[in-house]
């Protein structure tokens, strides 16, 4: 029994790390950009992480007032999902409008294929509603934002695909097409699992690690991509000659000789 | 159902394959001279021969000793990462998930020899990381100036 509280606790510690840990990340990275003056140029990814840390923020809110149980937060819950998940396909449509922004008749073909994918996961969800009108909630919600999810995914995918076709050599869109990947592919396989299990409680809590640990995975590598240098940096003491160096372990200084 | 099962296994898929991904756009990166060599030199480390072996000549090789230099290489160039010519003692992040990805492909490595499959993709991966580790470590340790020693005088005389 004490053994089961054990681990029930550090679960919920590891659940409030992730999320407070998600919270300063999350304003680390709109600061650092604020910061540098790039905002204009990454304002699109920047909203997105600011929805994030909106959205975290109000659950807690709401939690904290309703109860975690209580049918306000489950309505909150599912609601901010789905205009997250709105937010993120719009981030996408960024990305694909900075990839190829120059070349005119691809991004003419792109916008309408944004749209044609967007229109066909809607109709997509509006008729599993039609077949479960009495579930909004448990059903249609989840549904959309898993299917737009996995349409982010494939067409992240897909961006990625046309900037090595494109030999587009922009570092920076590379590491934010990658952070979005993991973002979305997290989340959709979770929300997948949540749906075939039909919200067994196992795949709850593991959902509950699932989706901010992506969402941690891919604030670092934008801040990786932000703030990266060409140069690595070397100790001031060092470079002058004043610190000795270490002596190497045993059998890594006979390897050294 | 069939949908959620299909979606459910490529998100699987492609969430491992952008992990990859990050790896390799980091492994791109581009030094301003090729660093490597002198901590090759200077530590008599075998990965440059082994990716010229199987590059140039494709020839079979011997999985036990290769298995070995590899391995070697790599205890030695994570340990000067973390040691020389480092402030913190201590791995940066990129680092830390290219020492997981190593890890990775030496595992893929070993299953590869298991199932008879071609082993060459994932030594020329894992060559390919242990190049970047040298020329980090050769980078800090050019970036250090010991009177008129050069980096790799210094790592003979250690």
């Amino acid at each position: 029994m004490r053994e089961l509280a054990g681990s029930l606790m550090s679960s919920e510690l590891l659940k409030y790390a992730f999320q407070y840990g998600g919270f300063l990340l999350e304003a680390a990275v709109i600061m650092h950009v604020v910061r540098s003056g790039n905002f204009r140029r990454l304002a699109g990814p920047m909203v997105y992480v600011a929805c994030i840390l909106g959205v975290g923020t109000s659950r807690a809110y709401v939690i904290h007032h309703f109860g975690l149980k209580s049918s306000e937060y489950g309505y909150f819950y599912w609601t901010s999902d789905a205009a997250l998940v709105l937010a993120a396909f719009a981030v996408v449509c960024v990305l694909f409008y900075r990839a190829s922004a120059h070349e005119e008749k691809i991004w003419s073909f792109v916008r309408v294929t944004l749209v044609a994918v967007f229109l066909g996961v809607l109709a997509f969800s509006i008729n599993s509603l039609l077949s479960h009108k009495d579930q909004l909630f448990t059903g249609f919600i989840v549904e959309f934002s898993q299917n737009v999810y996995f349409a982010c995914l494939v067409l992240i995918t897909l961006l990625y695909i046309l900037m090595q076709q494109l030999g587009n050599t922009d570092d920076e869109l590379g590491f934010l097409v990658c952070g979005m990947g993991i973002q979305f592919a997290g989340p959709a396989a979770s929300l997948a699992l949540f749906h075939l299990t039909s919200g067994e409680q196992m795949v709850r809590s593991l959902i509950g690690f699932i989706i901010p640990v992506c969402t941690l995975a891919m604030l670092v590598i934008w801040l990786y991509a932000l703030t990266r240098q060409p140069q690595t940096a070397v100790d001031a003491s060092l470079a002058r000659g004043l610190v000795a160096w270490p002596e190497p372990a045993g059998d890594l200084k006979l390897r050294l000789r | 159902m069939f949908m959620a099962t299909i979606i459910l296994i490529l998100s699987t898929a492609l969430f491992f394959f952008y992990v990859q991904a990050v790896c390799q756009k980091i492994l791109r990166r581009k030094f301003e001279q090729e660093f490597f060599l002198a901590i090759v030199n200077a530590n008599r480390l075998e990965f440059p021969a082994v990716r010229k072996s199987l590059e140039d000549f494709d020839v079979p090789v011997d999985y036990a000793r290769l298995r070995m230099m590899l391995k070697c290489d790599f205890l030695a160039l994570t340990y000067l990462l973390k040691n020389a010519a480092n402030a913190g003692r201590s791995f940066s992040h990129e680092e830390r998930l290219l020492i997981y990805y190593f890890r990775f492909a030496f595992f893929s490595l070993v299953m590869r020899h298991l199932l008879r499959l071609r082993e060459k993709p994932a030594v020329l991966k894992m060559t390919a990381i242990l190049q970047y580790f040298a020329n980090v470590v050769g980078q800090r340790v050019n970036a250090v100036r010991f009177g008129s020693l050069t980096a790799s005088d210094y790592l003979l005389n250690l």
